[in-house]
């Protein structure tokens, strides 16, 4: 645990402290009030969070279709571990959480800081992004799923003027999803689908092994423009409508949306998740790029209006590790045995 | 809903895979020279030199101070940078192409990445071990790259993305576990591959959903693990490939187990110019043997996962800008695969010989009794040099000019179900950090002194005074 270092930092900065899951989420912070310059990786200081506010729409707008329809940058993520640790929830309280897959930073864990995820190494392909993210463990006939990957877009959200977005502050963190949820998620702030397809879908659909099971998550793209975290850890950001960000989260960060690909494929699968059923399907993020890397990519991608990558099914490997491919009976008969995916998932 | 009755298909959901291959292994990259074609136009106003590191200590900040017509000229040396540019109408050179490298170390994306900036001339330099691209240009008309070499990257070597109006020459790419060069999403391209090498690659050349005026020409294609690779698919924009013209290239022993390989590359491999969904090319007078596959062969890209279906041929000539905002069907009107085949493909007095199971080859498959056929592709062949083909003479029963003699498509045809599972082994992700190191490059002629125009586009290519190449010596 990390409670002596973190009543230090905190003493330095002269708060009182109270350590509960709460204050535990206190220890991220950044050094400034605006975006300008909470994007520089400032001492670590401590500073109140936003309390909780009432509850904002989930509904975000996103980029459906091909690849290619805005200027974007995408960073692709191998899994790198998991544990029972959240740095944004339950900071500081190794083994507090539900099961976590990590991508990014390769030292995720329950006392992970920006700062720290910054000067690791990171499963990203684009070195400069040393952010975690991370999901909850996917489980098939209570057996763990390992994931095979992450690939995280960033763009301006639909309808936003790719000038006006700005990056990130460091230290941010967002959730996309609900982790309390036990029926369908209103909107499409996660979901479930098929390979690269941007249809989403409260149940997981049969999919197949070129096209496999891929959990979507969008991330809040209107910044408050102040606080790092919020003791929800939702009412410091929001979603966009029209383009346009409410008045009370006026800062346009870029909407993120990351796409992980699990090697689920075919019928007869048994699907629920470390958070609860398949309809609690949520995921972090916490932003440790480097600041002018992350700045880089979005004034040359996002702003400029190119399409800098593109992660497409391309780059699927070893689908047919599993052994060989069904027949056709076979994969009907796996159909049949399937039945209707909402049983399942409950 | 998602019943998948064709699995088994999708699984595949890509190109013929075929028996697996021997190895190649290449040595020299020279490219022969030929007249490069070049509509240029002397500086406008700008037209000073800027020396690196002379004038500025890095390129980037070379090419972030020039202006308009200016030269950037890069010194010899080993540059640890990711250049951004975002300064129109420039020319980027080194003065020796062998001695000015720039080395990503594998940390650092791409050599040159150019962005929404029309009129960059990239020339005489080296990237080496970048994660992404060697040279990149995305979003920018006018691009042009000469006499470079990009190897070791971990994307492609020489790309182009949603650019037109360009030109790579004199230029080799090796060693990517994609294609040593790209040009993609485009319609009408405007693009012109000339004298350039690609080696040691997943694949020699590859385009998606790219094409119109889109010459690929006097190269060289050799020891990637596939050949040539237009292709289709609805995961990008711009669908389909079309209208490729692919003439005079010398594509032999694609066939690389040490290649480097993304997963397309792994079902491509063995195969020589393989047009997978791409429609209405040209593919005339190459010089194309030893492929452990097929020569020449137009095969589908079956895409389970599809976004939307193929597009009637009225949309074939309205261009890529104004498809991108189309609205897509839902979900439930897309079919579980959707079949992108090779169609009204013309190959005609190619040489082709020594290849593992055709020279010369147009398969589908045939879903339902509403599919397409074999015979329905509209693929012809006609005056090539060849022994075998799949189905069995088929400049017989598809020729360019006059009827076929009605013969059977399905006898000797492509079994693409039962090949598409025998694919060679993925090799591991790093394979392409340790491929060959190329030998010394061709400088382009007097890089000090040389002019440095703006570049305004190619010039369309005198295709028919291109004849079949004859084999390397070597």
């Amino acid at each position: 645990m990390s409670t002596g270092r973190r009543r230090a930092l905190v003493a330095a900065a002269g708060v009182v402290v109270v350590v509960t899951a709460v204050s535990a989420a206190l220890a991220r912070g950044g050094s400034g009030g605006t975006s300008t310059s909470a994007t520089d990786a400032g001492p670590w200081i401590e500073r109140a969070i936003k309390p909780a506010g009432p509850a904002t729409p989930v509904d975000p707008e996103r980029w459906t279709g091909p690849q290619g329809r805005t200027g974007q940058f995408v960073v692709g993520c191998d899994y790198s571990h998991s544990g029972s640790n959240d740095p944004i929830v339950h900071f500081g309280m190794a083994g507090m959480s539900h099961r976590h897959d990590f991508y990014g930073s390769v030292s995720t864990d329950e006392d992970s800081t920006p700062e720290k995820m910054a000067k690791g190494d990171t499963t990203c392909d684009k070195k400069v992004d040393d952010a975690a993210y991370w999901q909850p463990t996917l489980y098939d006939h209570d057996e763990v799923v390992e994931p095979m990957d992450l690939h995280a877009y960033y763009r301006a959200a639909p309808g936003v003027d790719p000038q006006d977005v700005e990056p990130f502050p460091f230290g941010l963190a967002l959730i996309a999803g609900d982790m309390t949820a036990t029926t369908p998620q209103a909107g499409d702030a996660t979901g479930w689908t098929c390979g690269s397809r941007t249809d989403l879908h409260d149940d997981p659909p049969t999919c197949t092994p070129s096209a496999p099971l891929h959990l979507v998550l969008t991330f809040q793209d209107c910044w408050d423009g102040q606080y790092l975290d919020s003791a929800d850890h939702r009412s410091h950001v929001a979603y966009s409508k029209g383009g346009e960000c409410p008045t009370t989260h006026p800062v346009h960060i870029p909407q993120l949306t990351t796409s992980i690909r699990f090697p689920i494929w075919n019928g007869g699968h048994d699907l629920k998740l470390a958070s609860g059923n398949i309809y609690s399907a949520h995921g972090d993020f916490l932003n440790a790029w480097d600041p002018a890397g992350l700045k880089r990519e979005i004034d040359g991608c996002i702003k400029r209006g190119v399409v800098c990558d593109l992660a497409s099914n391309r780059e699927e490997e070893d689908l047919f590790a599993s052994g060989p491919l069904p027949t056709k009976a076979e994969a009907e008969a796996a159909d049949e045995a399937n039945g209707s995916k909402a049983d399942r998932a409950n | 809903m998602h019943t998948r009755t064709w699995r088994l298909l999708g699984a595949a959901a890509a190109f013929v895979a075929l028996t697996t291959a021997a190895v190649g292994c290449g040595s020299d990259g020279n490219s022969s020279a030929s007249s490069s074609t070049t509509k240029a136009e002397s500086g406008g106003d700008g037209g000073s030199t800027i020396t690196v590191p002379g004038d500025y200590k890095t390129i980037q900040e070379a090419v972030d101070a020039a202006k308009k017509g200016d030269l950037v000229l890069i010194s010899e040396g080993t540059y640890k940078e990711a250049v951004d540019v975002t300064t129109p109408d420039i020319t980027i050179r080194g003065v020796d192409r062998n001695k000015v490298i720039l080395d990503g170390g594998f940390e650092l994306e791409n050599g040159i990445r150019v962005l929404d900036t029309d009129g960059v001339t990239v020339q005489n330099m080296t990237a080496k071990n970048y994660v992404s691209n060697g040279f990149f240009w995305t979003g920018s008309d006018r691009y042009h790259g000469s006499y470079l070499t990009a190897y070791r990257n971990g994307d492609y070597g020489i790309y182009a993305f949603d650019a037109y109006h360009g030109q790579l020459d004199h230029s080799l790419g090796s060693g990517s576990p994609d294609a040593g060069f790209y040009i993609g999403e485009c319609y009408e391209c405007d693009a012109v591959i000339d004298t350039v090498v690609s080696e040691h690659n997943g694949l020699g050349y590859s385009g998606t959903n790219s094409g119109g005026e889109l010459y690929i020409i006097n190269s060289t294609f050799r020891y990637n693990r596939a050949g040539v690779v237009p292709n289709s698919g609805s995961y990008e924009l711009c669908y389909p490939g079309r209208s490729n013209t692919i003439v005079g290239n010398t594509v032999y022993d694609n066939n690389n187990d040490d290649a480097p390989a993304i997963d397309v590359a792994l079902l491509a491999q063995g195969n020589g110019i393989l047009i997978a969904g791409s429609i209405n090319n040209t593919i005339e007078r190459n010089l194309v043997y030893d492929h452990d596959r097929t020569g020449i062969a137009a095969v589908p890209f079956p895409e389970e996962d599809a976004s939307d279906v193929v597009p009637p041929a009225s949309e074939l000539k309205t261009p890529c800008e104004e498809t991108k905002d189309d609205e897509l069907p839902a979900e439930g009107d897309v079919p579980d695969i959707v079949m992108w085949n090779a169609t009204g493909n013309s190959i005609v007095g190619n040489d082709v010989s020594g290849s593992g199971l055709a020279d010369l080859a147009s398969g589908t498959i045939a879903l339902d009794d509403k599919s397409a056929t074999t015979a329905d592709l509209d693929n012809c062949f006609s005056d090539n040099v060849f022994t075998s083909s799949a189905p069995a003479d088929l400049e017989g029963l598809a020729p360019c000019e006059g009827e076929g003699n009605g013969g059977d498509f399905e006898k000797d045809g492509l079994d693409l179900l039962v090949l598409i599972n025998e694919q060679a082994p993925a090799p591991p992700k790093d394979t392409y950090k340790s491929t060959p190191e190329p030998g010394t490059q061709e400088n382009m002629p007097n890089a000090k002194t040389a002019p440095a125009p703006i570049f305004q586009g190619p010039e369309k290519p005198d295709v028919d005074a291109i004849k079949v190449p004859t084999k390397p010596s070597n």
